[in-house]
């Protein structure tokens, strides 16, 4: 039997959001005005079985007759000037097939050979031109990476394939232009690496096979081996030690009591409390979420999740963060590199994709920030970070014993994500897209769900030895890590397929998702086994770990990989870079004039898209489930204050929480990377205390995102560590995990080269014995008192968001004094876990003057301050010096005793009404203030149509 | 007194069970999860159970409607004994994701497993929110709700698909047996037909209703998330009394004892 076609849309006259959602990008993004009205349709197809059984999958599945009509293998909409389906091409995953296979098994329906689901879109107005239409599609509903136009119906839903024979590579024979053809837009491996992998099996006597040396070429990629970060330096001619190492040396250093595991787990651990540890890991999924941000986005939370749940013997994923940077959402489309897509696109698919993962697994995503600068108009940066709740006694790192299985929990291996390694190590170029179009996919939230849930399942019964992740590299990675000190033995031909056709090295190399690798004691493999099956969650024995220091994988008895884990884990010779470094030119002065306007220029600056607020982002997160939290993005009066940290109680019913935050700010990073980099992490830090949070007790996680390694990026590089390093030195709080992506640099093929902005995002988690001695950052009450705690140096306009928004010079950008703000961060701490604060709220973005209007907004209230005759008044509001804070006290607090031996300073009062005045400048007002800072990310998000039925346009 | 059996229905993309559980614990009931597996198997009966609850998620990611995957699983294998809980009294609650699910099996608003006459519907706004929401208990008899008509209770809602859509038949028969428990409420708390107090666009600006006979509960936000106190985002700004949620629980329990 064929194929079976369902089309399933609204009934006529009945609303249709996700029509809706596209005409508005029309609308908005596009700018195409013919347009009139769009509508979708579901489309189902179903190989090998009866219409009857169709019919009957129809009725029962596929369209409720309360509001939804069907046809058969026939249109459904037929009134529009045009209908086009959008599919998945053939290979990529589509999660709605499994659930169709199944619903029709539990219909009674037999036979079903393959399902397949799409959707069409059928657009109304009469001056629809193709040309519109195939813009509509290049732009907005069609990423050529994942998806197709169906122009005719296919022959047949199903795979097919024979699994190709193992290559062998006559690698010994290879001289450098052939080691290096090899190489390029495949291993990503440089001259000197090739010819070591040469050598190694010219003392074999043997050449390779492919399967060995794609292991290598992973095993050896920047994104796996960290080359760069491991480098022995040479800046400006002098010796440095590697850049990891040093992280490492400072976290030693400081010798924090809390810390269980730094840097050598899949995330970093801490001591919580009462038996608890919590662990925290950020990641990067640049490259992916470049070519197709909603499935790079998934796959990235999927894989830091992924991270939190291989912590030692597994941990349950508590929170999800996330932080992005694009170019502006109206940039022209002209300036967006060819190879490259539109931030406004990008902006809202990786949202999705974050939004769809972090959701469907029940994993509440309660942090994040959203960055812009035109810089990043060739490459986003995608942070994705995840936080993990775990048993002390589970926390160290397993190690697998010889003997032990080697069994893979989750989803099937496809031909997804091959190459993924190797390719986000390599730099962004015009044939990014076409050639490496294999590398994304789209996640399923669903199936990693159910592998958590027998993972902690497993690990409450003390059934896993060791666990890790299949993530990039796939099986290699994760096998070949956990069995370096022991050896291992793959049968190849175990792994479950999603479909026949793939090489041995494909589905060893193979980055789907979903899939987790377990050490299993032979003992405790039944039980396992059956945990898994009450789950819905196929689980499989590959092999087992053995003694022999090899990784020996086999495919139906033949050898296909056979390398010595000496050669594999440390055959690569640490490298030497050459790095320089020239200090920032002294900044030109800063302005000193002062705006015409005050309304219009501080409305300016919450309107910055550095500023302004996120909360149409952040409503799509389920930031609620689980229960757990106890100071969530946004709260009072109206809910739309933002706060500046998350608070989680973890342990039901218990006051103790996590908190988590972070900071970035690449504008500074470029200008100066050191102090770009104190200000990441004085940010991160600052946000923490803001909420509450003990200094003392705290840890960091750091991501460095730079471009390729040159030597001047490389100095900047090394100059972001140092002021790491000097962070912990000072503060005492230690990083204990952390990443770098070193291929933020874009080639075009016209000889183009874009830097984007080097990022340094610091991530801070850390305990707090009681929620109920935390703080909102909206003002409580009119009358109390407002007060200024942290040294500024307000000159320091350099990087600031009232420069960028007057094109004027802004002079140095700010200096943190690490001298004083260890007794800053305490103090601020001190006061909140007195009780004596009432709000507190931390200066970034914006300065003083945004961080006021933002507690403003949140508590419903004006304020009158005012400020020192002796400063620059544009200075005093938006210089953006991190470590700052604004702190409400009640009347009879006398923030004077309260702030003894930092720098503070008495602001003025919290007052009744909708305006923040400064005695003698201004008077503006909050309603203004606010529709400004809120305006922004509505428009892209276009959540004003919400709700609103006239909006017919 | 005994603790009455709480069956936590789980599956595949089920991810609001565990604080559930938790609500049900805190009311006094013995919550237990039990995956529709167990069901399926014979390993689990719902005749050992006093009380049902099908708690939020993504079933089965929610694929084709949100609910429908779980809702046709149960209709195909569970539905005598779905049936016999119902016809029984027992108190069975949906919350978001169950809400959906029993909305598509057909025990609410009908109470039977054979016809489907509302729907959950894609939100107005196109997308999942999550937002804190006012809801309007309704003068009704049922068992979830007594003591609180009248009351407007804050929860927080956090879906994509819940607009509640039926025909205006329908419509008029729900609202005449009394069958609207929740509807989202305004500034002065009255029903609110505007964004974003109604979230979705529900009509009527439905949030929740029951079966005829008061025992099956479907609503779309979250009452298992207040609970505690500081589960509301401005428990810092003053008292709220008791965590809005604990009484629908408590309810459950207090009706599951006396049957």
């Amino acid at each position: 039997m064929g194929i079976t076609t369902v089309r399933v849309t609204n009934r006529p006259g009945l609303r249709d959001p996700a029509g809706e959602d596209v005409l508005y990008e029309i609308r908005h993004a596009l700018g195409i005005a013919p347009v009139e009205h769009v509508r979708t349709a579901r489309v189902y197809r179903f190989e090998g079985i009866s219409e009857k059984d169709a019919r009957l999958l129809a009725e029962k599945l596929l369209a409720e007759d309360v509001f939804e009509v069907y046809t058969i293998n026939k249109p459904v909409i037929t009134d529009a000037a045009s209908v086009v389906e959008v599919a998945y091409r053939p290979g990529v995953m589509n999660p709605e097939a499994a659930s169709l296979s199944k619903s029709a098994r539990d219909l009674g329906v037999t036979g079903l050979a393959a399902a397949a689901s799409s959707r069409e879109y059928a657009f109304y107005g009469g001056g629809v031109t193709a040309a519109d239409i195939e813009t509509i599609l290049d732009r907005l509903l069609v990423n050529p990476t994942v998806e197709t136009v169906m122009r005719a119906e296919p022959d047949t839903l199903l795979i097919s394939g024979r699994p190709g024979e193992t290559k062998i590579i006559p690698i010994r024979q290879m001289d450098d232009a052939a080691l290096m053809d090899l190489s390029r837009d495949k291993l990503f491996l440089n001259l000197e690496e090739m010819r070591l992998i040469r050598d190694y099996f010219i003392s074999r006597r043997r050449d390779a096979t492919d399967c060995e040396i794609e292991t290598l070429a992973q095993t050896w990629s920047e994104h796996c081996g960290h080359k760069t970060f491991k480098a022995e330096l040479v800046v400006n001619g002098r010796k440095k030690e590697p850049l990891l190492k040093r992280l490492q040396q400072a976290t030693a250093r400081a010798g924090h009591p809390l810390v269980l595991s730094a840097f050598v787990d899949n995330s970093g651990v801490m001591e919580f409390y009462h038996g608890w540890a919590v662990c925290g890991k950020v990641e990067t999924h640049n490259s992916p979420s470049a070519i197709e941000p909603y499935g790079g986005a998934m796959t990235g939370s999927g894989g830091v999740f992924r991270d939190i749940m291989g912590t030692g013997q597994g941990a349950k994923v508590i929170a999800s963060t996330d932080m992005f940077c694009f170019a502006p959402p109206d940039i022209k489309p002209e300036a967006i590199p060819p190879g490259c897509l539109h931030p406004h696109y990008l902006l809202r698919r990786v949202v999705a994709g974050v939004r769809d993962y972090g959701n469907r697994m029940g994993i509440p995503t309660n942090n994040g920030s959203v960055h812009f600068h035109r810089d990043f108009r060739a490459k986003p940066t995608v942070i994705v970070g995840a936080y993990g709740l775990l048993p002390v006694s589970r926390a160290q790192k397993g190690r697998a014993q010889p003997g032990d299985l080697v069994v893979v929990i989750g989803g099937r291996t496809g031909r997804d994500g091959i190459h993924g390694a190797t390719f986000s190590s390599g730099e962004m170029t015009h044939r990014t897209t076409e050639v490496n179009a294999s590398a994304v996919q789209i996640g399923h939230p669903i199936e990693e769900k159910r592998t958590l849930d027998a993972l902690l399942a497993a690990a409450e019964e003390g059934l896993i030895r060791a666990v890790t992740d299949c993530g990039a590299g796939g099986f290699a990675s994760a096998v070949g890590e956990m069995g370096a000190e022991t050896g291992v033995e793959v049968r190849l031909e175990q792994a479950p397929l999603k479909y026949q056709g793939l090489s041995p090295w494909e589905i060893w190399l193979s980055e789907s998702q979903e899939r987790m690798v377990l050490a299993v004691a032979p003992e405790n493999l039944d039980r396992v086994l059956a945990i898994c099956r009450g789950l819905n969650v196929e689980a499989t024995v590959l092999g087992a770990f053995a003694a022999h220091r090899r990784l020996l994988v086999t495919w139906h008895g033949t050898v296909v990989c056979d390398l010595e884990m000496e050669f594999l884990h440390h055959g690569l010779p640490r490298r030497r870079m050459e790095a320089c470094w020239q200090p920032p030119e002294e900044a030109a002065a800063p302005l000193t004039t002062l705006p015409a306007n005050w309304t219009e220029a501080y409305g300016r600056v919450m309107a910055h898209l550095n500023v302004c607020s996120k909360e149409p982002i952040v409503r799509m997160y389920d930031h609620g489930v689980q229960g757990t939290n106890g100071l969530p993005p946004f709260s009072g009066l109206h809910g739309d204050g933002p706060n500046d940290a998350v608070l989680l109680t973890p342990l039901p019913g218990r006051p103790e929480a996590v908190v988590i935050s972070h900071g970035l700010n690449p504008v500074l990073n470029r200008s100066d990377p050191y102090y770009g980099g104190l200000w990441a992490a004085a940010e991160a830090v600052s946000n923490a205390v803001a909420a509450g949070a003990n200094p003392e007790e705290m840890v960091l996680i750091d991501n460095f995102i730079w471009p390729f390694p040159d030597p001047e990026s490389l100095g900047a590089l090394d100059r972001a560590v140092d002021a790491c390093v000097d962070f912990v030195d000072t503060t005492g709080m230690p990083f204990i995990s952390g990443k770098d992506s070193l291929s933020s640099t874009y080639r075009g093929a016209d000889g183009t080269v874009i830097k984007i902005p080097p990022v340094l995002c610091v991530s801070a988690f850390g305990r707090v014995p009681d929620i109920n001695r935390t703080v909102s950052a909206d003002f409580k009450g009119a009358g109390n008192k407002i007060t200024l705690v942290g040294k500024r140096t307000v000159s320091e306009m350099g990087g600031s968001v009232y420069c960028d928004l007057y094109g004027q010079p802004g002079g140095s950008p700010p200096r943190i004094d690490l001298s004083v703000l260890t007794g800053v961060l305490t103090a601020v701490h001190r006061a909140i876990a007195a009780g004596k604060v009432l709000a507190c709220h931390d200066i970034s973005e914006g300065g003083l003057a945004a961080a006021l209007a933002e507690m403003c907004f949140g508590g419903g209230l004006g304020a009158a301050i005012s400020i020192p005759a002796a400063e620059n008044p544009v200075h005093f509001l938006f210089n953006e010096t991190a470590g700052c804070f604004l702190v409400e006290t009640a009347p009879d607090t006398d923030p004077a005793a309260l702030f003894a031996g930092v720098p503070h300073q008495m602001l003025g009062t919290t007052v009744a009404g909708d305006r923040i005045s400064a005695a003698g400048l201004f008077s503006v007002s909050l309603t203004a203030l606010k529709r400004a800072w809120q305006e922004p990310m509505a428009r892209i998000f276009g959540s004003m149509r919400a709700g609103n039925e006239g909006r017919g346009e | 007194m005994k603790k009455p059996r709480v069956c936590v229905l789980r599956t595949d993309g089920t991810n609001c069970d565990r604080e559930t559980a938790r609500a049900f614990d805190l009311a006094g009931g013995a919550p237990q999860m039990v995956h529709v597996n167990q069901l399926r198997t014979g390993e689990e009966k719902l005749a050992a159970y006093q009380i049902m609850v099908i708690p939020g998620g993504f079933s089965y990611g929610d694929d084709v409607h949100s609910g429908k995957v779980l809702a046709v699983e149960l209709t195909s294998f569970l539905k005598e004994q779905l049936q016999e809980f119902v016809t029984a009294g027992k108190p069975l609650l949906g919350i978001c994701n169950g809400f959906q699910v029993l909305v598509r099996t057909g025990l609410l608003p009908g109470g039977r497993t054979d016809e489907i006459s509302a729907a959950l519907m894609a939100n107005d706004s196109g997308r999942f929110e999550c937002r804190w929401i006012e809801l309007l208990v309704e003068n009704n008899h049922c068992l979830f709700t007594r003591g609180l008509a009248g009351r407007v209770l804050s929860f927080q809602a956090a879906h994509g698909e819940g607009k509640f859509f039926a025909r205006e038949d329908t419509l008029a028969a729900i609202e005449q047996a009394g069958q609207v428990v929740f509807r989202y409420a305004g500034a002065g708390g009255g029903p609110a037909g505007n964004y974003p107090d109604n979230p979705n666009g529900s009509l009527h600006a439905i949030a929740g209703i029951c079966n005829p006979g008061g025992t099956v509960l479907g609503l779309m936000p979250h009452p298992e998330r207040f609970v505690e106190r500081t589960q509301h985002p401005n428990w810092r700004r003053g008292e709220t009394g008791e965590p809005h949620g604990l009484a629908i629980f408590r309810n459950a329990v207090h009706y599951a004892r006396e049957i």
